[in-house]
Formats: structure tokens, C-alpha cells, sequence
């Protein structure tokens, strides 16, 4: 199974999140790791419109391939400026709400969601590899499978 | 997403239910930020029940503390109410369960917040 798409910024998020969610299903993943993958994408994808593409148009580009029985492979790709999401430094949390910063929770989330992922800056794109296992990362006891 | 208020005491009560994401943020913020206005001391207190609540992006989180900070600044109190386990690991990634203060259900946070209000609120 695999799977591609390609969409224009305005609705990247909504759509990649989409995408992803039932690439997921399809493979046989449980609730509770599809709204996983649908948070980390939608964090992936938010972070590229933002700061590869400065919020000006472009486009995203989204496949998914399954490995084997428990991992899916998603491979984010955009045209904009250099932008690495695994080097963005992660906030200071430890703070109080006074000195908490309203953005930056995107980067440990998707840190906590995935299970592995690389970057390499090729032809001018950027090319994010991911890769998520079956099994929930979080813990949720109301997990519908 | 949806949002419904009723008015309990001194304690608006906001009942969300459905899926905050980058889409439905905005909504989110425009419905919860007004009533973050007047939210001071023993004036008015805001209690979000979050228990129909399946999906929160960083998008809404980001919603959460505008507000947070906003009743903080005026010495007011906002808690949350209900949240579902997966949001509740999301919390805790973000560290938002030490700053922001949250209830098993809507019926003990009103019984912290003000006790006159559990009446209303049984009778509802």
C-alpha cells in the first residue's frame, strides 16, 4: 500500500492531516494512533507552511508507504526555504505560565509522537522521512481500537 | 467543534466538545476569549469542561494559555474540567498540567471554584 498526494498550502493542513489519518486506518492502525499520527502531521505540516514558506503559497507533498505490518513510512516534502523541524530547539517548559512562550509545544509533540525520523535538504526541497509504528505512543486507557 | 455557556454563580461554565485543531482554533478562541474579560478574583471564575473534547492540537493549546495568561493578568481564575486521557498526555508533554490547574469532571472543579454553584448545577 501507498499513497501520494499533493496540495497547495491553503488547505495543506486539513488535507495531509486527512491523508495521513486514513493511509493509517487503512493499515489496520488503532484509534488512538490515528489521531497520533493526524496531531503529529498537523504539526509537521503547520511548521512548513510557517517557516519554509513564510506563510506565502507553495505546495506540500505528502506519500505514504507501508513497510511491513506495523510501520508506515510518511514523507514530507516542500519547495520553500531551508527548514529542518528536528532542529528547532525545544521550548523551555519548566517555567511558570507567566514566562511560558504561547508557541514552540509543536516541536515535543511531535518528538513524542513519532518513532523515528531524518531530514536531508535535496534539490532545493526539503524532505522529512518519518516513520510510525502501530503501537500507540501515548498512553490512553480509552483507547478504541 | 462546538461551544455551549451557561452561567452558574459567579462561574461561567463552557462546555466544548469536538475537535480542536488548526482549523477550528480560531472558533475556539473567539468563543473562549470574550469570556476571559471580567474574569477576576471572586467576580467571575471560567471553568472549561473539556470532557467531549477528542482532539487538541498545539494550535488549540496555544488557544488555552492566550486565555490562561489573560485571566492571570487579572488576578482571575480559569480551570479545566474532564479532559480525556490522550488529551491529558498531551498536557503533559506540553508541561500545561503544571500550569494550568484541571478537574476529574465538571461537578469537582465547580465544588473547588464555588460551592454555591454545585446546586445550580445539580439541578441542571
Amino acid at each position: 500500500m501507498s499513497g501520494h498526494l499533493t496540495t497547495p498550502t491553503i488547505d495543506a493542513v486539513e488535507r495531509c492531516t486527512q491523508f495521513a489519518a486514513a493511509q493509517a486506518h487503512e493499515a489496520g492502525f488503532s484509534l488512538a494512533r490515528v489521531r497520533e499520527i493526524e496531531l503529529m502531521v498537523e504539526e509537521v505540516v503547520a511548521n512548513i507552511c510557517r517557516h519554509s514558506y513564510g506563510d506565502h503559497p507553495g505546495n506540500v507533498e505528502l506519500s505514504c508507504e507501508r513497510l511491513d505490518g506495523a510501520n508506515l513510512a510518511l514523507e514530507f516534502i516542500d519547495y520553500g526555504r531551508p527548514f529542518d523541524i528536528l532542529a528547532l530547539p525545544m521550548p523551555d517548559l519548566a517555567v511558570d505560565l507567566d514566562h511560558r512562550d504561547l508557541g514552540g509545544i509543536g516541536v515535543p509533540m511531535f518528538r513524542a509522537l513519532v518513532n523515528h525520523a531524518t531530514y536531508r535538504r535535496e534539490d532545493l526541497r526539503n524532505i522529512l522521512r518519518v516513520i510510525v509504528h502501530a503501537a500507540p505512543r501515548l498512553r490512553s486507557d480509552s483507547a478504541a481500537s | 467543534m462546538e461551544c455551549k455557556v451557561r452561567t452558574l454563580a459567579n462561574v461561567v461554565l463552557i462546555e466544548i466538545a469536538g475537535r480542536i485543531d488548526h482549523g477550528t482554533a480560531p472558533a475556539f478562541g473567539s468563543a473562549l476569549l470574550p469570556h476571559v474579560e471580567g474574569c477576576t478574583g471572586e467576580t467571575k471564575k471560567l471553568l472549561l469542561d473539556l470532557g467531549a473534547v477528542n482532539y487538541m492540537s498545539s494550535a488549540g493549546l496555544r488557544v488555552l494559555m492566550i486565555a490562561a495568561k489573560g485571566c492571570r493578568k487579572q488576578s482571575g481564575k480559569m480551570v479545566l474540567a474532564g479532559l480525556q486521557p490522550t488529551i491529558k498526555e498531551i498536557f503533559k508533554i506540553g508541561r500545561f498540567d503544571m500550569v494550568l490547574e484541571s478537574f476529574a469532571s465538571v461537578r469537582e472543579a465547580l465544588a473547588a471554584l464555588a460551592p454555591a454553584a454545585v446546586a445550580s448545577y445539580d439541578k441542571s
